[in-house]
């Protein structure tokens, strides 16, 4: 359970930084909290207190004492494309300071929706 | 040598990803195959649909990834409905490319060329999978694609329209993968067919909530209202051709995502009720917002809107017509949309205002008649295809007796009469600039191809009709569905 609420508490930060922070570079990072809360979720319906790799290693080991592995690909999965993602945003953000010099959003009269 | 290599959906996302990453280093031997190779993908993908789609009428083919049968494997479907869809990606793909070859200027195009294949091999991608995470990864390339083409060009406010972009759609992709994990949890599955069966596991509250979130996803990525924000800034500042693309590939495949997973997984009456609602305010506001639009491109785009509201407003109705009246619409808006947006940006460049209409008329003649006859089309104006689609759409709505609704869709017609006239009245009836250039005959190639299908559908709707309703009870049919893909 509190690997459940951690995550959503993860996700929630993540949240508020996108939707209250003015800086381009803190809006990334909460996009990047977000996406992490998601990931921590998914490992977390995943888990087993006490199980082990999913690989038949030893006599006697049964499938309910392993951690289920299908989370954690798709995790694998997601941090990817969660890297490339945050990799995009920064490069905009990056274009964006060189034309305006400024990350503060509220300056950036185009950004306004 | 059909034995040795035999035709597969998986090429319709392998071929276009393949040579994407190979472009990079086709682009070290000679300039000129970065311009050939893209061309020569989506005739192979349109050849793999030639032969397969016929075959798809008859049976759906569903493909195992690797050999691993579902629901443990990935699994690809490939039925009436998505090969309809993948076909027109392709197709369209091809038009964009041809007229690129010689409206596309700015460099770096290996790097356009890279991103316009990831797109469409990603759109494709969400609409042949059977497996609802590998919806989000394709559905995530399809995205960072589309990211990174909004904000292609260095000019003034291109990087911001594309962060503004990214940022809801990051939103949409983490609803969708906390939907995907919340249903994992429940049902311990993620093939598309085997989540139905086990629905019941999930209880009603959670059910709910989950359907929340994907309206929320994929309703984003397909320009529902109050989600679309982004679209009128991203429409605006791709490059015209990808605008082309974005109304006529990812909103389409977003929407076909959302139909597939609502129809599959929550089938109860509120949630098309909520849908179909969606659609008629999506399809009002944006009619409205477009009669106000200087920009050409913010015009399209909010029409663009609308169309995906009437769409959306037709699938709603959850009934056999409703959904074929939503696909026609779909493939009406895709074709004549896309027309629009390349003739626009043929005429009067990048950045085109209703006053850069003024006089088109005489100066470039057969642009002008195209244009002409795209804004016809989305009018509904008879012959034009999209007479039919709107009729299908009305007829649908009257069957199931929301004479409201039919009130709702003609009074936007009016709406879209209005601005798109006004529009075409520029062209003919304002003096302007005189015409600086020629049309490259690429160029009108693309557009005539699209306009040939207008005229097509316009005179022999009957010629579709197959297609659709195959596609309409594919889409519908679940219990067919299920059975396919589990049937080992």
């Amino acid at each position: 359970m509190i690997y459940y609420i951690a995550s959503i508490a993860v996700m929630l930060i993540g949240l508020y930084a996108v939707l209250v922070k003015k800086n381009l570079i803190k809006i990334v990072i909460g996009l990047s909290l977000m996406d992490a809360g998601t990931h921590l979720l998914l490992v977390a319906i995943g888990f087993i207190k006490g199980g082990t790799a999913p690989i038949f290693s030893e006599p006697g080991l049964t499938a309910d004492a392993m951690v289920d592995p299908v989370p954690q690909a798709l995790v694998l999965t997601a941090i990817v494309i969660g890297l490339a993602v945050t990799a995009v945003a920064l490069a905009l953000v990056i274009r964006i300071y060189a034309q305006h010099k400024t990350l503060d959003i509220r300056k950036i009269s185009s950004l306004k929706w | 040598m059909p034995e040795l290599f035999p035709l597969s959906p998986v090429h319709y996302v392998a071929a276009p990803l393949l040579a994407a990453f190979l472009l990079p280093l086709v682009a070290k031997l000679s300039r000129s195959f970065i311009k050939i190779l893209p061309g020569l993908t989506f005739l192979y993908v349109l050849y793999v649909s030639a032969v397969l789609y016929p075959q798809a009428l008859q049976a759906p083919i569903i493909e195992q990834i690797a050999g691993w049968a579902p629901p443990l494997g990935i699994n690809l479907y490939y039925g009436p409905m998505a090969g309809l869809f993948a076909s027109l990606f392709s197709a369209l793909g091809f038009i964009v490319w041809l007229y690129s070859l010689t409206q596309m200027k700015q460099e770096p195009l290996d790097r356009f060329y890279i991103l316009l294949m990831m797109l469409v091999a990603g759109a494709t991608g969400m609409v042949l999978t059977g497996d609802i995470f590998n919806l989000f990864v394709f559905m995530e390339i399809t995205a960072i694609s589309a990211y990174s083409l909004t904000a292609f060009l260095r000019e003034d406010d291109k990087a911001e329209a594309g962060f503004k972009y990214i940022l809801i759609g990051s939103l949409a992709s983490a609803f969708v993968l906390l939907g995907i994990a919340i249903l994992y949890s429940y049902t311990g599955t993620l093939n598309l067919a085997d989540l139905a069966l086990n629905m019941d596991k999930v209880p009603l509250s959670v059910r709910v909530i989950v359907f929340g979130l994907f309206l929320v996803g994929f309703g984003i990525e397909a320009e529902i209202f109050p989600l679309n924000g982004w679209a009128p800034d991203a429409y605006s500042a791709a490059p015209a051709p990808v605008s082309a693309l974005f109304a006529g590939i990812t909103v389409k495949a977003a929407l076909y995502a959302l139909a597939r997973v609502t129809i599959l997984l929550f089938p109860f009456a509120g949630s098309m009720a909520l849908i179909s609602i969606l659609g008629l305010v999506t399809l009002v506001i944006s009619e409205l917002a477009a009669l106000h639009q200087k920009n050409l491109f913010r015009m399209l785009a909010y029409s663009s809107m609308g169309q995906v509201g009437l769409a959306i407003a037709a699938l709603g109705l959850f009934t056999a017509e409703g959904v074929y009246a939503a696909l026609f619409a779909m493939i009406n808006h895709a074709i004549v949309k896309g027309m629009l947006f390349l003739t626009v940006f043929a005429m009067a460049g990048g950045s085109a205002t209703l006053d850069g209409l003024n006089g088109m008329g005489r100066k470039k003649p057969i642009l002008s008649l195209l244009f002409t006859l795209g804004a016809f089309a989305i009018i509904g104006l008879p012959p034009f295809s999209g007479f039919w689609s709107k009729l299908s759409v009305l007829t649908a709505m009257g069957q199931t007796g929301n004479y409201a609704m039919i009130a709702i869709v003609l009074a936007t017609t009016i709406v879209e009469a209005a601005y798109f006239l006004r529009a075409t009245g520029r062209l003919y009836l304002s003096e302007g600039n005189p015409a600086e250039g020629k049309t490259p005959l690429s160029a009108i190639a693309a557009l005539a191809v699209l306009a040939a299908g207008i005229l097509w559908i316009g005179f022999f709707p009957g010629s579709i009709d197959e297609t659709l309703t195959a596609g309409a009870q594919d889409l519908l049919d679940t219990a067919k569905y299920t059975e396919g893909v589990l049937k080992d």
